[in-house]
């Protein structure tokens, strides 16, 4: 498995979904269409029954017919263009993931931060900042790429259930009934029960008791929702402003809130998306695989298994300020991360950062501090041949360094 | 790298069928409509409108309406075939790419606020790193961020004195490297000579007329002699064609523009070392090591899992992942005897052959006053080896 099969799922999936949604819609239109073109021709072969009927009635009939012929026509290539569309949406995201085994040097680490901004606007549009989200793809041009225009309608779904309406929920809920079917969502029989709720906190009960008429009758009875509904129906008996808490608790505002979340999650569970964002699962594997352990233990006489790990990340005499891990913020989040697995000695020169192997022998100064020989020579370079150790300060000479072998 | 491939071929299958059924049904729409046409002229020349079908219209009429309509109602089928290949497209993402995520945190970080915020800060800082200002005030605004002024300060003032090199202005970078003259010293940094030395040429380029200012200027050099000698006598040599320019001249190396660009990435690589900070943004570095672990993670996973082995500890990777030579950033030595990690309490030693191996395995080995290394034939004393500080 490679990366792009490993993380670009979603870059996918989402516009997939997309199309298989089009298709559907087209297909709905279509047999729509037929169906008023097969009753037209129905219409004109009752005609050619009728004894009575005239050449002229039968033309109008006709004309009738090539009517709904020419709408069947129009909506269907509506219908398939956009199918198209959708579909050269999905083509767009595969070019630009074939791109990058094309792309090598700087190219290729164009398209790297391509995907760094790709990951953090999904990142921005999940946790709901999206006026930045929508900037920082506009800025980095990666506005087709993203899943901004998924994000923005739940968006606006979000914000008009905070306001306490319900109708942009509702008429999202209808325009994917089907999917919604299968997952056997409850959020747009929650929605009912919260008009519900809103009737009666308006003490509008008699509206309250009509809207239950419509809308409770065929509910699904072995399910919870009876129950919920014996609950709600227990409201009309009571002011808005009881204290009774089971009660109080439904006229909650919070209730708002639950419905913003079980709207999010079927979200994304109609697209198939994950609950979470790719950029902090990223962020944590990365961060693992350079939190390097450090093997303490309580005294020198403890055996092995008193070791106790801590990272070198979070031990004053190891932390490199170029380390990631090391940084402040990064720090704290790692905390919790697993180590690294370091089987292997590796040896990285604190001088240049560079890794130490046998183009560029660690060596070993007086003092016992190991550097790369590069590192060493480059010192010695600028002050005639000495060398001053970064660490100690103290001043030694070429000669004085000596080979380490690691093995 | 198949796994887009073999999605686009079953997009392109789902494309051209789209294509296909686009002119199915506009071909069969305009034969329909073409007879509906016919029979209509058809009508209306054989008679005034108000007259009565005659019975021999009326049978080849029914003969056309028993056609065209299950022309009509094929059409909404033929469509509803390219159902399979649409479907097949989800079929071939799904297998493909992974709709798996490995979460690694005993605490996720998403939709929990505190680490959220610490994300949120090292996003803010990588975009105020890279001179997007506006992302940063942004991403600071929409998750209500508390970062004080002075902490923006040093990255803003960075961008501004980096936008300045670029348009060949040096005097704001001069003034910044003047007043961190010690601290750049410390560093050995060349930073406040290459930008002098860099006006200087801009100087020497206006020409002989300014003579008096590049000797002047020159003075202002002065002090770096020391420091770099060898560049001092290019720059002074380079006098000597002042009259008919440094182009064609043995100096011609000093307009090339990739002077300038240099100082930009010294600039940049001085400034983070002085403000304490990587030059490369630890989010980046961390996303692209990230990157390179995933696939790799997930595939031991997925083995794990099939053999039923639980990875339980999460205290430890299962694997060793490579994360590139240049994410590396601190030395790990494990005692190739001992093939433990070694700690401060059994730290490095190096025998005096050159082997270096873990003070207890050192101790170990040693036969009166004599130590074998266990990796060359060579024999030493112990007390000539030495501890290492990796």
């Amino acid at each position: 498995m490679d990366d792009i099969s490993a993380l670009e799922h979603a870059t996918l999936k989402v516009p997939y979904e997309n199309l298989n949604k089009n298709f559907r819609n087209c297909q709905k239109v279509i047999d729509r269409e037929v169906l008023h073109v097969v009753q037209a021709t129905n219409e004109l072969d009752r005609c050619l029954d009728n004894k009575d009927a005239t050449v002229g009635s039968f033309v109008s009939l006709i004309d009738n017919v090539v009517d709904k012929l020419t709408i069947l026509k129009r909506k269907a290539n509506e219908a398939i263009s956009l199918e198209e569309e959708s579909a050269q949406v999905c083509k767009k995201r595969l070019a630009h993931l074939k791109e990058r085994d094309r792309c090598s040097g700087s190219a290729l680490s164009l398209w790297k931060k391509k995907r760094v901004d790709r990951m953090l606007v999904e990142y921005f549009l999940r946790a709901g900042y999206y006026e930045t989200a929508v900037k920082l793809a506009r800025h980095s041009e990666i506005e087709d790429l993203t899943n901004i225009s998924l994000f923005l309608v739940s968006k606006e779904v979000e914000e008009s259930l905070l306001r306490r309406e319900t109708v942009t929920c509702l008429a999202w809920c209808n325009s994917n009934k089907s999917k919604l079917k299968k997952i056997k969502s409850t959020l747009e029989f929650n929605l009912r029960v919260q008009e519900f709720i809103e009737l009666i906190r308006t003490n509008r009960r008699q509206e309250a008791i009509t809207h239950a008429r419509k809308y409770f009758t065929n509910t699904n009875p072995d399910a919870d929702q009876l129950s919920t509904i014996k609950r709600i129906m227990g409201l009309l008996a009571f002011q808005p402003g009881t204290s009774i808490p089971q009660y109080r608790k439904l006229l909650d505002g919070t209730r708002w809130q639950e419905l913003v979340d079980q709207f999010r999650e079927e979200n994304y569970k109609l697209f198939q998306l994950n609950t979470t964002p790719v950029l902090t699962v990223t962020l944590e594997a990365g961060l693992a695989a350079m939190k390097t352990p450090y093997p303490l233990r309580q005294n020198d006489q403890d055996d092995f298994l008193n070791t106790c790990l801590i990272s070198q990340c979070y031990s004053d005499d190891c932390k490199n300020p170029k380390c990631p891990v090391c940084s402040k913020y990064l720090n704290e989040l790692a905390k919790t991360l697993p180590y690294a697995h370091c089987a292997q000695s590796r040896l990285v020169c604190s001088i240049s950062g560079k890794l130490m192997n046998e183009h560029n022998p660690p060596m070993m100064l007086p003092n016992g501090r190991v550097y790369a020989e590069e590192s060493l020579q480059a010192l010695a370079a600028v002050n005639n041949g000495k060398i001053i150790c970064p660490k100690t300060k103290e001043e030694f000479t070429l000669e004085q360094m000596e080979k380490v072998f690691i093995m | 790298m198949e796994a887009p491939q073999n999605v686009e071929r079953d997009v392109d299958k789902v494309l051209h069928k789209f294509s296909l059924a686009k002119q199915h049904i506009n071909k069969n729409i305009d034969d329909l409509l073409e007879d509906l046409q016919s029979m209509k002229e058809d009508l209306l020349s054989s008679g005034p409108s108000d007259q009565e079908l005659n019975q021999f219209h009326s049978n080849i009429f029914r003969e056309k309406l028993k056609r065209s309509r299950e022309v009509t109602s094929s059409l909404g089928g033929s469509h509803k075939e390219i159902h399979s290949s649409v479907s097949k497209v989800g079929k071939t993402i799904d297998k493909n790419f992974s709709d798996k995520l490995l979460s690694l945190s005993k605490e996720p970080t998403f939709e929990n606020s505190k680490r959220m915020e610490l994300l949120n800060k090292v996003i803010n800082e990588h975009f105020l790193r890279q001179g997007m200002l506006d992302i940063a005030e942004s991403i600071a605004k929409e998750a209500a961020l508390d970062i004080p002024e002075s902490a923006q300060e040093p990255f803003i003032e960075i961008h501004r004195i980096l936008a300045s090199l670029k348009e060949r202005n040096l005097q704001p970078a001069l003034e910044w490297a003047e007043l961190r003259r010690d601290l750049l010293r410390q560093q050995n940094s060349s930073l406040e000579f290459k930008l002098h030395r860099l006006q200087f040429i801009e100087l020497i380029q206006r020409g002989p007329s300014h003579t008096e200012d590049i000797l002047l200027y020159a003075r202002r050099l002065a002090p770096f002699a020391d420091q770099h000698p060898k560049e001092f006598q290019i720059l002074m040599g380079s006098l000597l064609f002042l009259n008919q320019g440094l182009q064609g001249s043995p100096y011609e190396h000093l307009l090339e523009p990739i002077n300038l660009l240099e100082i930009c990435d010294v600039f940049v690589q001085d400034a983070c070392t002085l403000l304490g900070l990587s030059v490369e943004s630890p989010l980046t570095v961390s996303l692209a090591a990230g990157c390179k672990s995933l696939p790799s993670l997930l595939n031991i996973m997925q083995v794990m899992q099939s053999s039923s082995v639980m990875w339980s500890a999460k205290e430890e990777l299962p694997i060793e992942i490579d994360v590139g030579a240049s994410s590396l950033y601190h030395s790990i030595f494990a005692c190739p005897i001992l093939r433990q990690q070694t700690t401060r309490g059994n730290p490095p030693m190096r025998l005096y052959c050159g082997h270096a191996i873990s003070r207890e395995s050192l101790n170990k080995l040693v036969n009166g006053n004599k130590i074998k290394c266990p990796l060359c034939p060579v024999e030493s004393s112990p007390d000539d080896a030495k501890q290492l500080y990796m």
